[in-house]
């Protein structure tokens, strides 16, 4: 029985590495496409649902049953942010990939640091998620992404700065 | 089937001549130096078994063994290392990752490793008091590994949507390939004995001459940078991160 159970392992590992090679190579695509798929986040208004003494605030106010469901609600929207964030960072991750085939190297250098903080994003975001689902299971647990938001800043920043290195006469460094 | 035995045996290993001298004239030797080794490794042991195999059999069935089963040995240690050589070259150059991703990839090797010595144990009539089952027990660990480490190679690769350049692509797909052939095919053995050892040798021959092909494949197919269309970041876009920007610093 075990040794069946290892050839089907081999099979299964093995459609698994066939389907998961597709998607690896760098093919590049329509950029302005990969754009109007970005979605605009609120950073401000996922740090509120994360945080921990609004969440006091609520458990002080409300009855047990009431904080439990209004708890579950903010984390489950909370992991729609993430969820939204990683997305964003997929897509900043193929557009800073573009802008590293620039032949200025000062758009290449901060396409660079864009294309590693959107991974860092992803990844982070991936630790996120099961931290969020596990808030609500035990409310008391103090489980909450802050470093979510602060990357998703620092790619914002990063974002603008690539722009204002593109597009120089748009009148984006007083922002910064 | 005395003739695909021996197609099999020894066609991959000249198309891995071949590859190693189109490895060596593209100077890919410097970007993957234990793959290379790992090459060069094979044809030798090619080599050394079809010689004993032709010339000095069949008084030379243990040494043959002998020589098969360190063979084996070696060509596992220098799996792990291409496998090392990979998950360096597609996952762990972008400097943000590295940091992360390094113990990730160091407890899972670990685990992988624990489960390799703990399922080897599992199967029957395998100890490692004879030289076949020795052989047993490192093909099977070693395929179990390999395989475990590239699905979770090509797994985080998907997950964080980083796209790989043809060639270490090209490499991680024929040894997953071949790997993951090992693994059902070492199982089968050991479930079955030596009355399946030719149809499992024949099969893993198999899947080492595809995973050669695919190394080939990778080799020629062009290294160009990925097409882009279209400007990328509009002023519209560029405008609404400029908000979100200043709301940043106002706060």
């Amino acid at each position: 029985m075990i040794p069946l159970i290892f050839v089907l392992i081999g099979f299964l590992a093995l459609a698994s590495i066939l389907y998961l090679v597709k998607g690896h190579h760098a093919t590049g695509g329509n950029l302005d496409e990969l754009t109007s798929q970005l979605r605009p986040i609120d950073v401000d208004a996922f740090r509120n649902l994360i945080d921990a003494r609004e969440e006091e605030f609520l458990r002080q106010r409300l009855p047990a049953h009431e904080f439990r469901s209004v708890h579950r609600e903010r984390m489950l929207a909370a992991v729609e942010y993430v969820w939204c964030a990683a997305q964003n960072a997929a897509i900043l991750i193929r557009l800073g990939e573009a802008a590293k085939q620039d032949s200025d190297p000062a758009i290449s250098a901060a396409a660079g640091k864009l294309v590693d903080n959107a991974l860092r994003l992803r990844l982070y975001a991936f630790q996120a998620i099961p931290r969020l689902y596990l808030g609500i299971l035990l409310p008391h647990t103090s489980l909450r992404p802050y470093f979510i938001a602060e990357t998703y800043d620092i790619m914002t920043r990063q974002v603008v700065m690539l722009g204002c290195l593109r597009y120089p006469t748009r009148g984006m460094s007083s922002a910064l | 089937m005395l003739f695909l035995r021996y197609y099999l045996w020894i066609a991959p290993h000249a198309l891995l001549g071949f590859l190693l001298i189109w490895f060596l004239r593209r100077g890919l030797y410097r970007q993957s130096p234990i793959f290379c080794a790992f090459v060069i490794f094979e044809l030798v042991k090619f080599l050394a078994l079809f010689t004993i195999s032709r010339v000095l059999s069949p008084s030379a069935t243990d040494v043959y063994r002998w020589i098969f089963v360190f063979g084996l040995g070696v060509s596992a240690l220098l799996t792990l290392g291409v496998a090392y050589e990979l998950a360096n070259e597609l996952l762990l150059s972008h400097s943000s990752l590295a940091g992360v991703l390094r113990p990730l990839l160091r407890w899972g090797a670990a685990a992988l490793i624990l489960l390799a010595a703990f399922s080897s144990a599992m199967l029957p009539g395998v100890s490692v008091a004879r030289v076949a089952n020795v052989f047993q027990v490192l093909d099977f660990s070693s395929s179990l590994f390999l395989a475990g480490l590239l699905v979770t190679l090509f797994l985080f690769g998907k997950v964080l949507h980083i796209s790989w350049r043809s060639w270490p692509t090209g490499v991680a797909l024929g040894f997953g390939i071949s790997a993951c052939i090992d693994l059902a095919t070492a199982a089968l053995r050991a479930e079955f004995g030596s009355s399946d050892f030719i149809a499992s040798d024949v099969t893993q021959m198999a899947a080492f001459h595809v995973c050669v092909v695919v190394w080939l494949v990778y080799l020629f197919l062009p290294e160009g940078a990925p097409k882009f269309v279209g400007r990328g970041l509009e002023k519209s876009d560029l405008e609404f991160w400029d908000q979100e920007l200043q709301r940043m610093v106002r706060r």
